[in-house]
């Protein structure tokens, strides 16, 4: 089993954690995200970002609106919510805290 | 040789093969089928269409008008099978049970997650198009699908205990947020709510009707014909939706569409036009000090009330004088955003020059009279005692009915 393997899970429960950080930084639509993502480790798929997105909208962590684009229909243009704002401060909390927790383990 | 089959991907048409055609209904039925019993189902698939017809859109060309079957199955790979995000809650939720403390707030999440908010329910919003303030009344009439000057008069008999109207409306001002996209204006009017309950009802009508054929042809075509139907009804619900604005927008005497495209900016209104909007907000906050001080002191810079006159005629007063010295101010921002004759409003007099003209002409009016008929004159300095007289005589009105 290869090490990309094992962290199949890990890297999938990250991923709203990383599309928090994504949007974030500032206003973006999907294909911003996966272009991020895609240069990473974490590359994924549409198929599994739009369920996603819409399940973070949801969950009231992200909102979009609509922008024209140069080029063909409008597009959604994602933002983080103040509640998603608290997410991801909450979730880089404690992602501190864990890899802080891996880092320390076994060293005397 | 191969047959092209033409297919219509959120108004867009495109040809594919017949091959790349079938590989593309099959990758739509099994993100549907997996997508049973998400709530945004009909969203995300209309997503995931989207991004389809980029990626198509991008291999086409002047000379190359069809995609083949290898592209076809080329962009699908690329878009990966879709994964509903609510059903993995399964890695999450070990997660979370390590740390126990965590367990609990991971279950409500994933509990509120499922629950009880559908999208595109009526939600309270500020109106700021054709608010008098900060379009508090505005948003509370659409939100109760009342008539705005009901709000407005509720409102204004409230500020008469305590000034309690005043009071909510300054906290309701700064707690609702104001509708500024499309989706927030449909979501103020609960337009969204009746629209994505009537396709969800025709998306369980279409199981349904799939249930009743048996054989794979008939399936087929009913099938062909239920998309091709909800595409019409999406065209007509976005049409509908369109008027509704349009005439809202008309009631208000105002245009919430964008200026046309191509039409150079004028630069001297655009820049004014801040200009205004900040002196009409300063114009608020005196209107709302006056009544505040009406209420409280009974007078406002030092200018009492006149004996016998009661508070609310002070108060509408000021909301009349408010009206009568913004309307103009109003009027010259609509215009310096949205210039040119056509697209002026309903109001007496259209447009930017026609406003500052019709002030100009007002004030130069009541002037010239002023100076040159003293009968007017004499009209003016017993202006108040006659307005004074006035009331009384509607008080006493008021006083003799009962």
């Amino acid at each position: 089993m290869s090490l990309d393997e094992k962290f199949t899970a890990i890297r999938k429960g990250l991923l709203e954690f990383l599309v928090l950080k994504i949007i974030s930084a500032n206003q973006v639509y999907a294909a911003d995200i996966l272009k991020e993502l895609n240069a990473t480790e974490f590359a994924t798929q549409e198929g599994t970002l739009y369920p996603l997105l819409s399940k973070m909208r949801r969950e009231e962590l992200v909102d979009y609106e609509w922008k024209e684009s140069e080029s063909g229909p409008p597009r959604k243009y994602y933002e983080l919510t103040a509640k998603g704002r608290a997410a991801l401060r909450e979730t880089h909390d404690y992602w501190q805290k864990i890899s802080g927790t891996v880092k320390n383990l076994g060293q005397k | 040789m191969n047959k092209v089959i033409t297919i219509n991907l959120n108004g867009v048409a495109y040809q594919l093969e017949e091959g790349g055609y079938d590989a593309l209904r099959a990758y739509l039925d099994d993100a549907t089928r997996r997508l049973e019993g998400n709530p945004d189902r009909e969203e995300i698939i209309t997503d995931i269409e989207q991004a389809i017809a980029d990626k198509f859109r991008a291999l086409l060309g002047a000379y190359k008008t069809v995609v083949n079957v290898r592209e076809v199955t080329g962009v699908l790979d690329e878009m990966g099978p879709v994964a509903d995000a609510s059903s993995d809650g399964a890695t999450a939720a070990s997660g979370a049970a390590a740390t126990p403390g965590q367990g609990r707030t991971a279950d409500a999440g994933a509990a509120r997650a499922d629950g009880s908010t559908p999208p595109g329910a009526r939600r309270l919003y500020r109106i700021e198009d054709g608010a008098m303030v900060a379009g508090v009344c505005n948003g509370l009439a659409a939100y109760v699908n009342l008539d705005v000057t009901i709000v407005r008069l509720a409102f204004t008999l409230l500020t008469f205990f305590w000034g309690a109207g005043v009071l909510v409306y300054l906290v309701m001002a700064v707690i609702v947020p104001a509708a500024r996209t499309p989706t927030e204006k449909a979501a103020a009017a609960g337009m969204a709510a009746t629209a994505q309950e009537f396709i969800k009802r025709a998306r369980e009508g279409y199981y349904e009707g799939m249930k009743s054929f048996r054989d794979k042809q008939s399936r087929r075509a009913w099938k062909r014909k239920f998309k091709h139907e909800m595409r019409g009804w999406k065209r007509g619900y976005q049409q509908q939706q369109a008027q509704y604005w349009k005439n809202w927008s008309h009631n208000w005497q105002q245009n919430w569409n964008q200026a046309p495209q191509g039409t150079p900016p004028i630069v001297g209104p655009v820049f004014i036009a801040p200009l205004l909007s900040i002196l009409l907000f300063a114009l608020a906050i005196v209107m709302v000090w006056a009544i505040y001080s009406l209420v409280s002191a009974g007078s406002f810079l030092g200018v009492v009330l006149p004996a016998g006159m009661p508070l609310w005629v002070g108060i509408l007063l000021v909301v009349v004088a408010y009206q009568l010295v913004s309307w103009p101010i109003k009027s010259a921002r609509y215009a310096c955003y949205y210039p040119g004759p056509h697209r002026g409003h309903g109001g007496p007099f259209g447009g930017f020059i026609g406003s500052l003209a019709g002030l100009f002409f007002l004030g130069f009016g009541i002037w010239m009279l002023d100076r040159h008929v003293p009968e007017f004159h004499q009209w003016l300095v017993e202006l108040p005692a006659l307005l004074h007289r006035g009331i009384d005589a509607m008080q006493a009105w008021f006083a003799k009915t009962p």
